[in-house]
This record gives structure tokens, C-alpha cells and sequence, in this order.
């Protein structure tokens, strides 16, 4: 461990206002050239000219076609995704005081996935809103997975503690991935392969319905998390402490835990699981902010957002014209860096 | 609903992942010397006395059932797999599992005096061997396999002037089909094995091998991917944009699509209206148990796609 | 200024009587003054403490600051009234030193609000007052544990609260941090006139810091009053069974509790 907090910038000597200003600018900037940038770039040459070219009808503009259709939604999804996860990971790392924890420690992104396969091995065909049956049983089984989470956190009398919640979240998601395993074994070759598939995580939505219905949920998330940064510095120290300090456990944990889970499904029922990001994401954003979570949690929503943006790059560049699941990319980069960052800790 | 397409569609990944698995060895490339070598491949396990044929004989594999049957063996087989359907005396067979879960022990218990087993079920051969019962290993990479496994086939199990003549009326009405559409202009093509309903997510399509890739070159169409060689490919939509196919051929197994649900899945299709396929409206959605039997029913596979690639020829 | 009037607390437990942990505790603290808090485990100090930060409620009696009930007052009023130290703090994060201490100007802040100069001006004084100004960057982590309880009390201070609660201040420190520590809030007591009340075990602490003791047992106040009456050898045996031998030791100022044998 460092023996003085290393940051960029003397961060520890400014007064928190410059800090939030600087962080927001730097990653800001770093988010918006990414989505600017990434639709711009892939395994075929588009002209930016030809895209916006008014007098080319859109029936026959392939370049035009390729930019709104193939990478826009992509990107966009890929900045949505890459930002909900890692937000919820910060979250989930406060609320369980526990830097190793991610959105799927406690069971949330479990529940996504047993509702995919629940959709993809019974042939469940049914769709809301331009919105298809496997991400809306999707969404559902993460908010099942909640539910149950919530209310075996809540079942005592004094309200969520970290080491209840952890336990009770670790079981949930022991339990649902024996009842994926059990659908998974119920299901027939090619509901298997689509299974499998779906569970790589996918970016490449192709329309921009699935990415407005995901909103939904995370304006809510959103909403949750504003009132949450300083509220987990102070929990984080000691629950007592913060309680002491004026702060309603309670109803923060409980904030904490439903926008995280909200997060995390619509997350998951958009791409499928994409691994790391909720991990690596705050680790990375707060050595170089700091610990402070008025800071790491706008710091790792757009660090997020460009982070997966770079990864979908990768991932449909890289073995062009072929492309690699996103979730793998996640992984690669991902599992070294963690392993990384561990050993910096010893 | 959910009942019907995974007891045939299952085939479909089956002999998939048989044809993928048997030929990764030999790299991803189909030209002559698979489909010549592959006649050494039909070799029993075990060798077995020939003059004696058979006559308890269970079929694991749909597409050997179906061409037991059309090689007049039919009366002989004793059990076949889960997904057998056709012809409709194979579907009362007692069910014996399939490429994942065979049923060992009933197998053994039926005292087959011949197996067909797929070539990677490795445990189920183990067993057979010890327990003494000849063993036929069934690989398939590509179309000639068809028939190359039929004839082996046919003289395995004492029927091999019929089993040749089958063969022969199936590469003769094969020739046929090629005949029909030769020298006409070859489309570009998109073969969709499958992808997420309602939507075009996990688009999976032909990589430019395999038997459904071969037919479809009979039938007179030209794989838009053809050049990489793979089984199956996942497509992004980048992909479907960039490689513009001209006709859209998707593939549903069941059987048993409604009209409506047609239209429906057409219609998702309408999101990308710079691809040719889409906007001459040449999108065909076929559904049939055989595009995932490569068996005697190929036949049918390659007129009903070339019936949808070209059309003017069957006028 | 703080006064406690027949507070009772019990935790509900399933299927057996209610588990009474304090039973009609009263005492009063006058401002400027370091009360001491003593009791065997399971005497109800460390419930009593929460109760005083607001954490628990009591089923019976209240607790008043300057005459008003802290039923009445906000959490974060509460806050600013009252600051507690807790006997060891770990963070799960690489909190920086001035983090922690700025994270007691919570009370004093609004929601969104962050802190102002003001808010930097009372952390480094807190600092200053502990000795500790020259860990300012460092991570809360990695400092000795002598260093981090200066550093936690530093944030209580930035509290800019009229009282500090302390659970057990010293209780896992060495010999040396405890005389560190205690020489502190002595200091603290005397140029800043911070009342304090202190729970501990360390007999010898509360008679080197406390100028009153309450003795606690079984949840019931047995005896309170100025360090010297109260703290004597037959109050030690009656709290923890233990012959002790109480002196005022000339070299060290103060009473010194020596604890002999066990009485059974």
C-alpha cells in the first residue's frame, strides 16, 4: 500500500470543489470523444460526408445505414451499459464495504440472466412496446432477484447490515445459478446455443427502442444515486459512525441496494452479462480521484461509459469481419488488470 | 409451441457440431480430398462378419434412420434417437436419446447386433466395444457425405443395391436441381441459421461450409460469406450492411410456422432498407425439418432453395 | 448540559423475556466536563453511548441537551451537538487522513453541498489541536494506531459538537498511545473546555482523565460522583469482584487502581 494517497494533481491538497470540476472535465471529455469518435470507426470504411449526405435517399445510403443502424445504437448502448455497471459497482462496493464486490455479487445479474434463459428454453414470445420477450424476462428476473435480496436483507428488525445483506445476496446468487443450470439443462441444442450466446453479452442492438426502454430504469438508478456519494464515504468509515453523524442507514442502504439492482438489470437485459467492468472501473477511477465518492461515482459513470465504448471497438475490430463477444474483451483486458491492481494492495 | 421445435431443431446443432467437431482437424477447408477421404471414415469399429446382415439395428442419428428406411432396411431398425420423425414409422421407434444424452442402457438392453453412433460419442462406443456390439461411426462434413454414408451404409447392413440406388437417384435429382438453375446469374446470398426473435440480434448465418452451404451453391446461389470458410458465423449488422446480400434466406425447423409469424419476422428484416435483399423484398423464410437432416430429404432442401433463388427457372 | 432521566433500553428477543439492558439510568453532565462511564461487559455502557448519539431510542425516560430532548432534534442537529469516537474505525477505502477528517463537517453541511474554506479552516485546525497536521496526505490506512485514533478524534473535533462520546478511546491501543491519547483529551478538555464522556474498562484511564465516574452494573447506575469519593477499592470489588488496591500515586497525579485477586 502507498504510503501517501497517490493522485494525479496534488488532488489531496485542493478543496474538493476543484477536484469534482477537474474530475468531471477530464472524464467528461474522455466520454464525449469516445462516443464521438468510436461510431466513426470499424471493420469497414464509412465516409462521414456520405453519412450525413441529405441528397443520397436513406433507402440507399449504406454508409448512413452503417452509422444509425449498426454503430450509433452500439455506441450508445455501449456507453449506457459501460456506465450503469460501473456505477453499480461502486455502489455495491460502499454498500458492502467490500472493494472485491461487483453488480453481480449479490445475485442481481443472476436473476437477468435466468430470466433470459427462462425466455430463450420456453420459447416465450411476446414483446411490449417494440421491446422482444428476452430482455423484458430479462429485467423482470433481476428485479425478482431484488425482491428476494431486499427482503431477506430487511427481514431483521434493525434494517440492512453489510454482513446480512452479503450473505443473504450470496446465497440468492448460488441458488439462481443452480436453477440457470437446471433450465440450461432443460433446454434443447439450438435454445442452448442461443443461451450461450446471450450469455457472451452482445452490444450491437441495431435499434435504439431496446436503449429507450433501458433508460427507463436508469433515470430512476440516476435519481438513487445523486443523493448517495457523501452518505457512502461516511458509511464506508463505519455504520455507526455515520449513523452518528446524522446519517439515515437505513434509508441509504436502501437506496443504495434498489438503484444499484436497477442499474445492474437494465444493464444486463440490454447486452447480457458483461464481465469486469463493475470491478476494474471503480479501481481504476479512484487511483487516480481518490476515494472520495462525490468524486469516483460521476468519475466511473463516464470512465464507464468510455471504458466499454473502447472494449466494443476492440471487439468488432480486432478479428474484422469477424467479432468477438464484448464480455470477452471485458475479460481480457479486465482479468490482468485485476490481478494487478490485487498485487499493488499486497 | 416450445415442444416441437426443440425435438427437430436439436438435429440441426447435432450434426453441426458432429460435421464442426469431425472436421476441425483438417482445417475449414471443403474441396475434394474430404469427400474422397471420407469413404475410409465409414469403417466399423469393430470389424463384423459381412455375410451375416444385420438385424436388429438402432439408429442414433436421424438422418441414418431416414436412410435406413429409404434403402428398404426399415423393418430392421430396433430403436432410433429422440428427434427422429420421418418417415412416420421411425418417429414409433422406442427413443433412444440423442448426441448429448444417449441411453446407453437401453441400447445394450434392445441386443442390437449393429449401432449407429455419432463418431464423437466416444463413451457410448467404449461401452458398445465391451460389451461386444458392432459399432458403425457416422461423421458428416459435408454434402457428398450424404451419399458416401449411404452406400457405406447400404453395404454394412446387406442392402447395398439398394442403398446404391437410393444414392444415385439422390445425386441424379441433385444434378437436376443444379441443372435448372445453371448459368443463371448467381445472387448474393445470406443464410440465416437462426437469430433472437422479433429482433436481429445473435444473427447466426453460414460461414461458406458445410452441407447447407454446399447446397445452397447447387441450388445456384453464392454464400455472402463464402469466403471464410467457417460453419456458422455471428453477424453484426455491420457485417449484413457491408456484404449487402441479395437474397435473405432464413431457416426455421419446426415445421410448423404460422403465416403470420412470417410476415412478422419479414418484417424485422425492414431495419436495414439499404441491403438489395430488403429492397427488392427477396427475403424467404423457410421452415422444414429438412435443412437439419442431411439426409435423403436434401433433396428437398436444395429445390426449395432454389426455388427461392430463382424463381423464373420453375415457371 | 446533557442529562439522561430513567432511560431504560431492551433488545426484543423471540420467544424469551425482552434482554433488559439498561434499567433506569440517570446522571447529568455539566458542561466542560469529562464524565467517566465504567462497567463490567454487558453493563449497558457501550447501549447507553448510542443512546446518547441518537443511534438507539430508548423504551423509557429521555436524554435532554441544554433542556431539549434529542427526540425532538434532527439527526444531523444531533450530530452537531454530539460527536462519538469509536473504539477502532477501518475503512474499506483509501480514505486520505484530511478525507476522514472532513467527513465530520456532515452535519454541518447541506445534501449537495461541498466544503467551503470555512469547512478546510476547522479541518486543519482540528489537525493542529492533534498533533496530527503533518499526516494530512497520508492514507488513513497505513498510519500506527495511535496515529489513526488522534486522526478520528481530529474528526470528531471538526464536528465542532458541544460533547464527545468516547466508546472505550484506548482500549486497543499500546501503552504508549493510551498515555498519548489520554494526555490529549486532557488537553483538549482544558483549552477547549470539550465536554466529554468516556466509556472504559481502563480503570486507570478514567482516573487519569475523569473528573466524575458513573459506575454501571447490569444496566443499573450503582454509584456516580467525583472520581476521587467514588472510585474506591469497595466500588471495584462491587463491579468487577476484584480485591483491588486504590491509591493516589504522587508521581502520576492521580489515583491509580491496582487490580490483587478475584473474589468469588
Amino acid at each position: 500500500m502507498p504510503a501517501r494517497v497517490e493522485a494525479i494533481g496534488g488532488v489531496n491538497r485542493r478543496p474538493v470543489r476543484q477536484r469534482l470540476l477537474w474530475t468531471v472535465a477530464g472524464f467528461g471529455t474522455l466520454a464525449l470523444a469516445a462516443c464521438l469518435l468510436a461510431p466513426l470507426v470499424g471493420s469497414t470504411r464509412i465516409s462521414l460526408a456520405a453519412v450525413f449526405d441529405r441528397s443520397i435517399p436513406y433507402g440507399e445510403n449504406i454508409d448512413a445505414q452503417i452509422f444509425f443502424v449498426a454503430r450509433l445504437p452500439r455506441v450508445l448502448a455501449a456507453a449506457l451499459v459501460g456506465s450503469a455497471l460501473a456505477l453499480a459497482g461502486v455502489v455495491f462496493q460502499a454498500l458492502l464495504r467490500n472493494p472485491l464486490a461487483s453488480p453481480d455479487t449479490l445475485g442481481v445479474s443472476a436473476g437477468a440472466a435466468l430470466g433470459a434463459m427462462m425466455a430463450i428454453t420456453f420459447g416465450l414470445d411476446f414483446s411490449l412496446l417494440g421491446i422482444s420477450a428476452v430482455p423484458l424476462a430479462s429485467f423482470a428476473g433481476s428485479m425478482g432477484a431484488l425482491a428476494i435480496v431486499y427482503g431477506l436483507s430487511t427481514a431483521r428488525r434493525r434494517g440492512t447490515s453489510a454482513v446480512v445483506l452479503l450473505l443473504g445476496g450470496v446465497t440468492v446468487h448460488a441458488l439462481l445459478s443452480a436453477v440457470i443450470a437446471f433450465v440450461q439443462y432443460l433446454a434443447d441444442f439450438t435454445q442452448t446455443f442461443r443461451n450461450v450466446r446471450w450469455l457472451m453479452g452482445s452490444l450491437d442492438v441495431a435499434s435504439y427502442a431496446p436503449i429507450v426502454a433501458a433508460l427507463v430504469p436508469l433515470f430512476v438508478a440516476w435519481a438513487g444515486f445523486a443523493t448517495l456519494p457523501r452518505v457512502l464515504d461516511l458509511i464506508s468509515v463505519g455504520s455507526e459512525s455515520a449513523a452518528a453523524r446524522g446519517v439515515n442507514i437505513e434509508r441509504t442502504e436502501r437506496v443504495a441496494l434498489v438503484s444499484a439492482s436497477l442499474a445492474t438489470g437494465a444493464a444486463v437485459s440490454l447486452a447480457g452479462p458483461v464481465s469486469f467492468v463493475g470491478i476494474i472501473v471503480p479501481h481504476l477511477v479512484r487511483l487516480i480521484v481518490g476515494a472520495d465518492h462525490r468524486l469516483v461515482l460521476p468519475a466511473s459513470a463516464l470512465f464507464g461509459g468510455a471504458f466499454l465504448i473502447g472494449c466494443d471497438l476492440v471487439a468488432r475490430t480486432i478479428v474484422a469481419p469477424l467479432e468477438l463477444p464484448v464480455g470477452i474483451v471485458t475479460a481480457i483486458i479486465g482479468g490482468p488488470v485485476f490481478l494487478w491492481l490485487l498485487f499493488r494492495r499486497m | 409451441m416450445a415442444a416441437v421445435p426443440k425435438n427437430v431443431a436439436a438435429i440441426a446443432v447435432a450434426v453441426l457440431i458432429a460435421a464442426f467437431t469431425a472436421g476441425s482437424p483438417e482445417g475449414l477447408r471443403y474441396d475434394d480430398t474430404l469427400a474422397r477421404r471420407s469413404a475410409l471414415v465409414a469403417q466399423p469399429f469393430r470389424a463384423a462378419p459381412t455375410d451375416v446382415p444385420p438385424r436388429r439395428i438402432i439408429s442414433l442419428i436421424p438422418a441414418t434412420t431416414e436412410m435406413l428406411f429409404a434403402m428398404g432396411a426399415g423393418d430392421r431398425v430396433a430403436g432410433a434417437s429422440n428427434y427422429d420423425r420421418y418417415p412416420p414409422e421411425a418417429a414409433r421407434l422406442p427413443k433412444l436419446g440423442g448426441l448429448l444424452d444417449p441411453d446407453i442402457e437401453r441400447v445394450i438392453a434392445l441386443k442390437p447386433d449393429l449401432v449407429i453412433v455419432y463418431d464423437t460419442q466416444v463413451d457410448l462406443k467404449k461401452q458398445l466395444e465391451r460389451a461386444r456390439i458392432p459399432i458403425f461411426p457416422y461423421v458428416h462434413r459435408g454434402l457428398a457425405d450424404i451419399t458416401q454414408t449411404m452406400r457405406a451404409l447400404g453395404a454394412r447392413v446387406g442392402a447395398k443395391a439398394a442403398a446404391d440406388a437410393a444414392a444415385t437417384r439422390i445425386e441424379q435429382q441433385l444434378a437436376a436441381v443444379g441443372a435448372r438453375v445453371a448459368g443463371r446469374a448467381r445472387p448474393k446470398t445470406l443464410l440465416v441459421f437462426g437469430r433472437e426473435q422479433g429482433t436481429l440480434r445473435h444473427v447466426n448465418a453460414s460461414g461458406g461450409y458445410g452441407f447447407l452451404h454446399d447446397v445452397l451453391e447447387i441450388a445456384g446461389g453464392a454464400d455472402v460469406l463464402g469466403d471464410l470458410r467457417k460453419q456458422s458465423v455471428d453477424m453484426s449488422t455491420e457485417m449484413i450492411l457491408t456484404r449487402a446480400p441479395e437474397v435473405i434466406i432464413e431457416l426455421h425447423y419446426s415445421g410448423e410456422m404460422k403465416p403470420e409469424a412470417f410476415e412478422a419476422e419479414r418484417r424485422v428484416w425492414d431495419a436495414m432498407p439499404s441491403v438489395p435483399a430488403v429492397k427488392t423484398g427477396r427475403i424467404y423464410l423457410l421452415d422444414g425439418q429438412e435443412f437439419v437432416v442431411p439426409g435423403p430429404r436434401i433433396v428437398v432442401a436444395a429445390e426449395r432453395f432454389a426455388r427461392a433463388l430463382h424463381p423464373e427457372a420453375f415457371r | 448540559m446533557l442529562a439522561a432521566a430513567d432511560v431504560s433500553f431492551a433488545y426484543a428477543r423471540r420467544g424469551a423475556p425482552d434482554h433488559r439492558v439498561l434499567d433506569a439510568v440517570s446522571l447529568t453532565v455539566r458542561r466542560g466536563s469529562v464524565v467517566g462511564l465504567l462497567g463490567p461487559n454487558g453493563s449497558g455502557k457501550t447501549t447507553f453511548l448510542r443512546i446518547l448519539a441518537g443511534v438507539l431510542t430508548p423504551q423509557s425516560g429521555q436524554v435532554t441537551i441544554d433542556g431539549r430532548p434529542i427526540a425532538d432534534m434532527g439527526r444531523r442537529e444531533l450530530a452537531r451537538r454530539v460527536a462519538v469516537v469509536p473504539q477502532e474505525t477501518h475503512s474499506a477505502f483509501d480514505f486520505s487522513v484530511m478525507d476522514m477528517v472532513l467527513m465530520g463537517r456532515y452535519p454541518h453541511l447541506g445534501t449537495f453541498e461541498l466544503e467551503g474554506p470555512d469547512d478546510q479552516a476547522i479541518a486543519r485546525d482540528a489537525l493542529a489541536a492533534t498533533g496530527t497536521s503533518a499526516l494530512a496526505a497520508r492514507a488513513f490506512a497505513t498510519l500506527s494506531g495511535g496515529e489513526k485514533q488522534r486522526v478520528v478524534i481530529a474528526g470528531a473535533l471538526a464536528q465542532a459538537s458541544d460533547a464527545l462520546l468516547l466508546d472505550e478511546p484506548t482500549a486497543a491501543l499500546d501503552l504508549g498511545y493510551q498515555l498519548e491519547i489520554t494526555a490529549l483529551l486532557r488537553r483538549l478538555n482544558q483549552e477547549r473546555g470539550t465536554t466529554m464522556i468516556v466509556s472504559t474498562h481502563d480503570l486507570n484511564l478514567a482516573a487519569a482523565l475523569c473528573e466524575e465516574v458513573v459506575l454501571l452494573k447490569q444496566g443499573r447506575v450503582v454509584a456516580q460522583g467525583g472520581t476521587e469519593a467514588t472510585l474506591t477499592a469497595e466500588h471495584v470489588k462491587l463491579l468487577y469482584e476484584v480485591d483491588a488496591d486504590v491509591q493516589f500515586h504522587p508521581l502520576a497525579g492521580h489515583l491509580t487502581v491496582v487490580p490483587l485477586a478475584r473474589t468469588r
